[in-house]
């Protein structure tokens, strides 16, 4: 008996802090989205709503377009990242001169925080000042400008994300490269496998449970992703970059829209939780199908 | 099946040098095994052959053709590795298959072999499961399936019974050779084991310190050892050595150890004063009252055999003898030693005299 006691008393204060910063807040968020609240409106009290909100973002067009280029976004940046993360890790592998000094600086834009990130590739993307549309004009003659081409503000998004997250994706491929095995490697190149064979039938099948828990994080992340592009573009021109998670800060923020805010944000962590789950039954389940 | 040929093979790693010009031929359909101590080369010579290390200099050939710069995937060879080296996301059925899937051979015909394969090797029921899920043996013997199924030209082995335990590599000890006698393929064998070298092995090739010490048949190599190193290597327990001189005693030459004991010696026409190292096996040491005698120091037996320790010099003398002995420690008991079966090496160049 004392053990279990001591057991949930060394687990106390973890648990604690989740509920106190987790379950909390979120049943917090729950309970709100069932209302109508907008403490700086026509009436600030919490008016009962039953389920108006959900009903009335399932006919936002707005919030269904957010979802459209949201899925995009994610789709682009965490591929790329996945791509070129690996592409990194392989190289990082190898010995060349100034491997340990490519390799710190390369995880740098990790340390940064989000918000920085979003200011400094504002300033470097601003038109006429900035470094990128500079460069961009003067030596390939391509105009770039954020604040008006829809797709242009996408891009840079993108490239912001893959420019900030790729490190993550290359730290951990490394970690899982490393701690392979050489033997099936050597085994494989006896077994009469070229190198883009060893490359899908050993070395994938082998990194692929770091690839999926990678692409988790990833997606999970990218997803939310609010601060760097509320500071790059503030979710335009028009709604170009208004992914979700910029669509709830303004909903919730600038319109003190409370209820509704809510109300979207339990829905895109149902979104989240689904896409993981598919994701989930797709690729993980079957295979650990027989494994012991 | 194919010839294998390593002609005058160095290797260097920088200024380091730690092969040093090694010949072996290997005949068609041969099995040879190359046996040494730890370090002394034989696994970079056999990675060598599969075209997984570089040579420095030096030809090998596989059939007639010269494989210095041909690829592994391109020597037609098979390997099992000491760890198996099976692919672990691959069920069995898929391990097997798996040379034959980067052939681009048909389905049919790679589940045609692979399920000859596993009926060669009892796999059969096996064929779903994944490497976790099965025993040391049966990985083994998964690694054999994925060696034969693509019906090589050359086998190698390296160290492949090492993880085993002790009953399991007597038997998978058989299986090989059975293997062997049936596919009648070429093997070169790893193994710093003697025991697995001599009951396999065609011809066995001795290594150290990156050159070969010796090559023959097993029993050549027990009967003859050309070198103290190659004696002291082959046959368990080893060899006992003792050093001493040559000299003559009523008419016949004797060996007389440094402590001044004379001991048999065949009739070899050295000169007196010789400076040698006297073998002899403890099996072929008998006890008798007409014997050379010693003082016991520890007495083994072992039920079937009684191993007996006895002091001559500072040497501690080993002899297995079939009978049961009930001396006790400090006894004193007669070694008695046939010439005929003393190995005699010079002292200096420590080689066969």
């Amino acid at each position: 008996m004392q053990s279990k006691f001591l057991g949930w008393a060394l687990l106390a204060p973890t648990l604690l802090i989740l509920a106190l910063f987790g379950v909390v807040p979120f049943i917090y968020v729950l309970f709100v989205s069932f209302h109508q609240w907008n403490p700086f409106g026509a009436n600030p009290d919490m008016l009962f709503n039953w389920a108006g909100n959900y009903r009335k973002l399932v006919f936002d067009a707005q919030f269904l377009a957010s979802l459209g280029v949201t899925a995009a976004f994610v789709f682009f940046a965490v591929l790329s990242e996945l791509v070129l993360g690996y592409a990194l890790a392989q190289a990082l592998m190898r010995d060349f001169p100034g491997k340990a000094f490519f390799r710190t600086i390369h995880t740098l834009p990790l340390i940064m925080a989000p918000i920085i990130v979003g200011s400094v590739w504002k300033l470097m993307t601003t038109p006429s000042i900035g470094i990128i549309p500079n460069i961009l004009s003067n030596w390939l003659g391509y105009d770039l400008n954020i604040g008006q081409s829809a797709w242009q503000a996408f891009a840079t998004t993108v490239i912001m994300d893959i420019w900030h997250w790729t490190p993550l994706v290359t730290l951990t491929l490394i970690a899982a490269l490393v701690s392979l095995p050489a033997d099936p490697f050597e085994q494989a190149q006896i077994d009469g496998a070229n190198r883009r064979q060893i490359f899908w039938h050993i070395t994938l099948p082998m990194i692929r449970p770091a690839i999926l828990a990678t692409v988790f994080i990833r997606m999970m992340d990218a997803m939310r992703t609010v601060d760097e592009v509320l500071m790059l573009t503030g979710g335009g021109p028009g709604s170009a970059t208004r992914y979700v998670g910029v669509h709830i800060f303004k909903e919730v923020f600038p319109r003190t829209n409370y209820g509704y805010g809510s109300a979207v944000s339990v829905i895109v962590l149902y979104l989240t939780i689904v896409v993981c789950w598919l994701m989930y039954v797709g690729l993980i389940a079957p295979r650990n199908k027989g494994k012991g | 099946m194919a010839r294998v040929k390593i002609d005058n093979v160095f290797k260097r790693y920088g200024a380091l040098q730690v092969m040093h010009g090694v010949n072996v031929d290997i005949e068609d359909g041969e099995f040879v095994v190359l046996v040494g101590p730890s370090g002394c080369g034989k696994s970079t010579l056999l990675r060598m052959l599969a075209g997984l290390e570089q040579i420095s200099d030096g030809t090998i050939s596989i059939g007639e053709r010269v494989v210095n710069d041909v690829p592994p995937k391109e020597r037609d060879i098979s390997m099992v590795f000491q760890s198996y080296a099976l692919y672990p996301h691959k069920t069995v059925a898929e391990n097997i298959g798996f040379p034959l899937k980067m052939a681009k051979r048909p389905k049919s015909e790679i589940q045609e072999k692979v399920n000859h394969a596993a009926s060669i090797l009892d796999l059969a029921h096996l064929l779903d499961r994944y490497p976790k899920q099965l025993s040391g043996g049966q990985r083994q013997r998964v690694a054999m399936g994925r060696a034969i199924v693509r019906n090589p030209q050359v086998f190698l082995f390296d160290e492949p019974l090492s993880n085993l335990d002790a009953k399991l590599r007597v038997s998978m000890r058989v299986e090989i050779k059975e293997l062997h006698q049936r596919l009648g393929t070429t093997i070169v064998y790893v193994t710093h084991d003697q025991i697995e070298a001599m009951t396999m092995a065609d011809k066995i090739v001795v290594m150290r310190d990156g050159r070969v010490e010796q090559i023959g048949a097993p029993l050549d190599l027990f009967d003859r050892p050309e070198s103290v190193f190659v004696g002291g290597f082959i046959g368990s327990p080893s060899m006992n050595f003792l050093h001493g001189t040559v000299s003559s005693q009523e008419g016949r030459q004797v060996f007389r150890t440094d402590g001044g004991l004379a001991l048999p010696m065949p009739q070899a026409g050295l000169a007196d004063g010789h400076q040698v190292t006297y073998g002899i096996r403890p099996e072929h040491i008998a006890i008798g009252d007409e014997g050379v005698p010693v003082n016991i120091v520890v007495t083994e037996p072992t039920g079937s055999e009684t191993q007996i320790f006895a002091r001559v010099d500072n040497d501690l003398i080993n002899a297995v003898v079939r009978d049961r002995i009930y001396a006790r420690p400090g006894e004193q008991v007669g070694f008695v030693i046939d010439p005929a079966n003393v190995h005699l090496f010079d002292r200096q160049t420590e080689r066969r005299l």
